[in-house]
């Protein structure tokens, strides 16, 4: 989709996190060749999502951080792959930095040498399996004008930061009772000067006061015999916390320069969503937890270099200088209190230092998305049964929605369809050079570039990667089909023309020893392959007549019949490489 | 069928989302033209009679506009009658709505100084444009990024977006952030080949900014000055200077520009009015000035003893923030809704005023609403007193609100955000009229009214569905002007002046740099 015009820069660079995809690893389990941000949602590369995202907002100055191992395969991907290519804008940078491994967290990676000096300016995190619908412009809008600091850029390191969650439930078709949560205790942001024009996102946002995913919420809570401690403190400064649980992190963060610092800093950090968004909300009323987490000295001392750097030094009276502090929507903040009556005597040293003025912690903000279907979408893919239901949501787009993710072509011209077979429309997505047989019913799926699926196949609620072979008679319902698989049907796969004939033979041979052995089982009606709800790896054979529900099927599973396939692999593996 | 297609299109104006900045020039220039012909049909009504008072003035001018509506209404008659019928279609639409001007109405008050956008109600050509008021309808502020040129930088950005959603707001606030926010921008530029510094930066790096900062908010007559100001300086910089030099000396002089002209101005400003404020005095204040602000901070540190009186309104309410931080300082602040006006003014005994631009002919343009608190003030012989930089004096010369002025979009008007469905079946009715009562206070009459016609439940109509009144279009203006007769003193860095000495000290301030 072209861009009409550039939008301006609004100087931030983004980096995107190519993780591992523990939950999808029926699909990624060999990184080096077919990493998780590589895999298709809906016919494109799941990085495509965020990187089509930060262009929409103007931001092209992309570094895209993985581990080594999934470097080269992602590499390639963005100088080949046609929907890569298709992006305008700069090609964003790889970086693959030393230390990184597949289990490193995402505050470690902050703390990379390689990743710290990447940063140079304000950033935007994200994951590479974020797909959103709603304009991230309007999202960064929301930061850029509720972070009175960002006019004066360099003068001033006080900016906050922003996060995006978006509820898990009220989704039809796509909320699962599985899906992962966090619990976000927010507190609302002052009131907006003016009602926000239609479609502004600031009714949206809120103040973070703690942030933890429902994990450790849960340990929290075995620790503390089913109770959650709160500090008082939280609610003598604020009287209106609101705790969500059923929000999730869109891992998208809007993130000024000293997080990094902060990050740096602080080497127990495991996670940004976790541990540095977590610490930094906790600062913002805790007492003396900023001091603790060196908050002070990240802000405070960067500030003092940059303003002698910027101003040379010749005019320090104008640090005092600040738009806010003029502005009639503002109020002065309370100016220095004299501590509460001193303590008695005999609490001796103990008593607090008088506090200097009171570090006064850029807020962390957070667009907390409201429940409602008619919502723009934002969700994270990182389950099979949520790629599945977002592709087939993707699918259900039509071609002229202004919904940023629809597919121009529903069934794309290049695709063959064999007679009397029926796709409909409405809900289907046919990549590039698909060929389809006769006879086929596929309804509410989504077909990868370069399938082959033979005659008589029935598909329903389907996801086909790129490249799988699916053989003749086959009916699959609910099923994920990873890159390059087969699933064989009834006769060979192999009888369209051009295929290369050693193949073909081979299979030919192996169908027919399939259904001599199961013409012992039963009739013809047995031998059909019939898959409801499976998973199945890539590269990986379904052979004939297998009948399965709710399976993983993956190579090297201690299940018997696995030691013929692996040649098979290899083989189609190769030959598909040649084509 | 007119009143439909009057619907439609309102709305269309009010919820278009995006607006290419081609499409906003098309629309200022049809505002212009639609000014001219305004202005024509001006000359030759009665001439505007300078207005004595606030008061006195309303009527002649609401006559004049009557008698010219009618010759208008005449006239557009007589045109609709001599078209040879252009075409079918185009005659029909017109004509009905071309008739209606003829038809007795009541044109209601002006109400130049009221807190609320006042609501003018004509039909015309289409439907809800009042001609006298045309060149006054909201240009479409910019709603998002969409459309804004590439070259603007981030700060500018970010600053045009805090502007637009006012939260910098404020003449001297968006004048200082503005200064910061070029100087940025001034160091990421570099001078292309074949072209110096001071020919180049001024209209390929510069206006770009600027036209931004503009289509997020006007500007704001400092904000103007200061542009004048950083062009000419620019322009004549020596060409040969190497470009950081350059650089580093314009981002000094803006330093310098801040610093002189706001910050010590200020000081001197808030030094010169706090002795204005003796011991005992009840000083009156309305919405929010900086210079206020620091005025009564410094008075209350220097030890004097009294009481304050904060007039707000809607629909900013920045009198709450200004309540909020002396009431920190710990001042005893009363805090008082407009309509409360006429109560608290007996009381005072100094009104301090900020302002937005001091014009030439020595009135005061400020926050909406000032007008009706100089008039009171003036009404109950309470001195009235404007702390205003000299940054802020303009050459413009206006004599009524309606002249000059900045209008919002009504939307802001709205104090909760629209409802997705407009509550037209009656359950949804009675649940609105309760909210719609208790907050909303300029529709709390429409809604009695219409509470006593149960049985009709689509009539009730909240300040939401404003715009699915035919023939009304709400107008949001940001300031009004106050007659200089009011204005007692005038304090500014040159000192205390009369109201009838800006041109002199803007001269001085403002043109001589």
């Amino acid at each position: 989709m072209p861009h009409a015009t550039h939008p301006p820069s609004p100087g931030l660079q983004a980096l995107i996190l190519c993780g591992p995809g523990l939950s999808l690893n029926t699909f990624t389990s060999t990184p080096s060749t077919l990493p998780k941000c590589l895999l298709p949602v809906a016919n494109r590369p799941m990085l495509w999502y965020p990187l089509d995202w930060c262009h929409r907002m103007g931001i092209y100055d992309i570094t895209l951080i993985t581990p080594a191992d999934a470097a080269p395969p992602l590499e390639a991907a963005l100088r080949s792959h046609p929907v890569l290519t298709s992006l305008s804008g700069p090609r964003p940078e790889v970086l693959a930095p030393k230390g990184l491994e597949m289990t490193s967290g995402t505050a470690e990676l902050l703390r990379l040498g390689e990743v710290q000096r990447a940063i140079k300016g304000d950033f935007v995190v994200l994951s590479c399996d974020f797909v959103s619908e709603i304009d991230g412009s309007r999202v960064m809008q929301q930061w850029m004008s509720l972070n009175p600091a960002l006019a004066a850029a360099s003068f001033s390191r006080r900016k906050g930061g922003l996060a995006v969650y978006y509820p898990t439930h009220g989704r039809e078709g796509i909320s699962s009772k599985k899906d992962e949560t966090d619990f976000v205790a927010t507190v609302p942001f002052s009131r907006p000067n003016v009602m926000p024009p239609t479609g502004s996102l600031r009714q949206g946002v809120e103040e973070v006061v703690m942030v933890m995913p429902t994990d450790t919420l849960n340990d929290t809570l075995d620790e503390n015999k089913q109770a959650l401690p709160i500090r008082q403190t939280l609610l003598a400064k604020h009287g209106n916390v609101k705790i969500r649980t059923k929000h999730r992190d869109a891992h998208v963060y809007f993130l000024p320069l000293w997080v990094k610092d902060f990050a740096a800093r602080n080497e127990k950090f495991d996670s940004i969503s976790e541990d540095v968004l977590g610490w930094w909300a906790k600062a913002g009323w805790q007492q003396g937890l900023a001091e603790k987490l060196g908050l002070d000295e990240v802000l405070a001392g960067k500030r003092s270099t940059d303003d002698e750097a910027a101003n040379g030094g010749s005019v320090d009276e104008h640090e005092e200088v600040d738009a806010t502090a003029l502005s009639s929507t503002r109020s002065a903040p309370a100016p220095g209190r004299q501590p509460p009556q001193a303590f008695a005597t005999r609490v001796g040293n103990s008593t607090v230092p008088p506090p200097r003025p009171k570090l006064a912690v850029p807020p962390l903000l957070a667009y907390m998305q409201p429940a409602s279907p008619t919502q723009p979408l934002i969700r994270r893919i990182d389950t099979a049964p949520q790629l599945a239901s977002l592709s087939l949501h993707i699918a259900r787009l039509p071609p002229s929605d202004t919904s940023p993710l629809a597919h121009e072509h529903k069934i794309h011209p290049s695709a063959t369809i064999g007679q009397q077979t029926r796709i409909s429309q409405e809900d289907c997505l046919i990549a590039e050079n698909v060929t389809i047989g006769t006879r086929c019913n596929i309804k509410e799926s989504v077909v990868g570039a370069n399938c082959e699926i033979g005659s008589n196949v029935r598909l329903t609620k389907c996801v086909l990667m790129d490249g799988v072979v699916v053989g003749d008679g086959v009916q699959m319902v609910g099923c994920i089909v990873g890159k390059r698989a087969r699933v064989e049907g009834s006769s060979a796969v192999g009888v369209k023309a051009g295929e290369a004939e050693v193949d073909g033979a081979a299979m030919k041979g192996k169908g027919k020893a399939k259904q001599k052995a199961s013409a012992q089982s039963g009739g013809e009606d047995d031998d059909k392959t019939k898959l409801t709800e499976c998973e199945i790896a890539p590269f990986f054979v379904v052979e004939a007549g297998t009948e399965a529900k709710g399976e993983t099927m993956k190579a090297f599973d201690p299940e018997g019949e696995v030691g013929g396939d692996e040649d098979e692999d290899v083989d189609v593996g190769d030959e598909d490489n040649e084509e | 069928m007119a009143e439909q297609g009057g619907t439609a299109e309102q709305s269309k104006t009010v919820e278009e989302p995006k607006v290419s900045a081609v499409e906003l020039k098309k629309r200022a220039k049809a505002d212009k033209q639609a000014r001219r012909a305004a202005q024509k049909e001006q000359e030759g009504a009665p001439a505007e009679v300078p207005p004595a008072t606030n008061g006195a003035h309303q009527e002649p001018s609401a006559q004049g506009q009557g008698v010219q509506q009618d010759q208008k209404g005449k006239a557009a008659q007589a045109k609709g009658q001599q078209q040879p019928k252009p075409s079918k279609q185009g005659g029909q639409d017109v004509r009905p709505e071309r008739g209606g001007p003829s038809q007795p109405q009541s044109i209601p008050p002006r109400s130049k100084a009221a807190p609320a956008a006042p609501s003018k109600e004509l039909p015309k050509r289409d439907n809800s444009v009042v001609e006298l008021l045309s060149h006054l309808y909201p240009i479409q502020r910019r709603p998002n990024l969409a459309g804004v040129s590439k070259d603007v930088h981030p700060a500018v950005l970010a600053l045009g977006l805090q502007i637009s959603t006012y939260e910098i707001c404020g003449s001297s606030a968006r004048c200082v952030a503005m200064l910061l926010a070029f100087k940025e921008a001034i160091q990421a530029y570099t001078t292309p080949r074949d072209t110096s510094l001071p020919r180049h930066l001024v209209s390929h790096h510069l206006s770009p900014q600027i036209d931004c900062l503009r289509s997020c908010r006007p500007l704001a007559e400092s904000m103007g000055n200061a542009i004048r100001w950083l062009k000419k300086l620019i322009v004549e910089l020596d060409p040969d200077k190497p470009e950081h030099e350059a650089k580093d000396f314009i981002c000094e002089e803006i330093d310098r520009f801040v610093h002189e002209r706001i910050t010590v101005t200020d000081q001197a400003i808030a030094a010169s009015a706090r002795n204005q404020i003796r011991t005992g005095s009840v000083v009156l204040t309305y919405a929010k000035s900086a210079i206020v602000e620091k005025t009564i901070l410094q008075a209350h540190e220097q030890g004097t003893r009294f009481r304050l009186i904060v007039v707000d309104s809607r629909p900013l309410f920045e009198g709450k923030r200004l309540a909020t931080s002396l009431m920190r300082a710990g001042l005893e602040v009363q805090y008082v809704p407009f309509s409360g006006l006429a109560h608290v003014v007996k009381d005072a005994t100094l009104v301090l005023l900020g302002a937005h631009s001091m014009l030439s002919n020595g009135r005061l343009q400020s926050r909406v609403g000032t007008a009706s608190i100089a008039l009171q003030a003036h009404k109950a012989d309470v001195p009235v007193i404007v702390c205003c930089e000299s940054v802020k004096f303009s050459g413009k010369v206006a004599l009524d609100s309606i002249v000059l002025n900045e209008i919002a979009p009504p939307e802001e008007l709205l104090l909760s955000p629209i409802p997705e469905k407009s509550p037209i079946h009656p359950a949804g009715v009675a649940t609105t009229a309760v909210t719609g009562k208790s907050a909303v206070t300029v529709t709390s009459a429409a809604i009695s009214k219409d509470a006593s016609e149960d049985d009709e439940p689509a009539k009730l109509k909240t300040l939401h569905e404003w715009s699915s009144i035919s023939n009304l279009r709400l107008l949001n203006p940001m300031y009004d002007i106050t007659p200089a007769e009011y204005i007692r003193m005038v304090i500014c860095e040159y000192g205390s002046v009369p109201p009838s000495s800006v041109p002199v000290v803007h001269r001085l301030a403002n043109e001589g740099m």
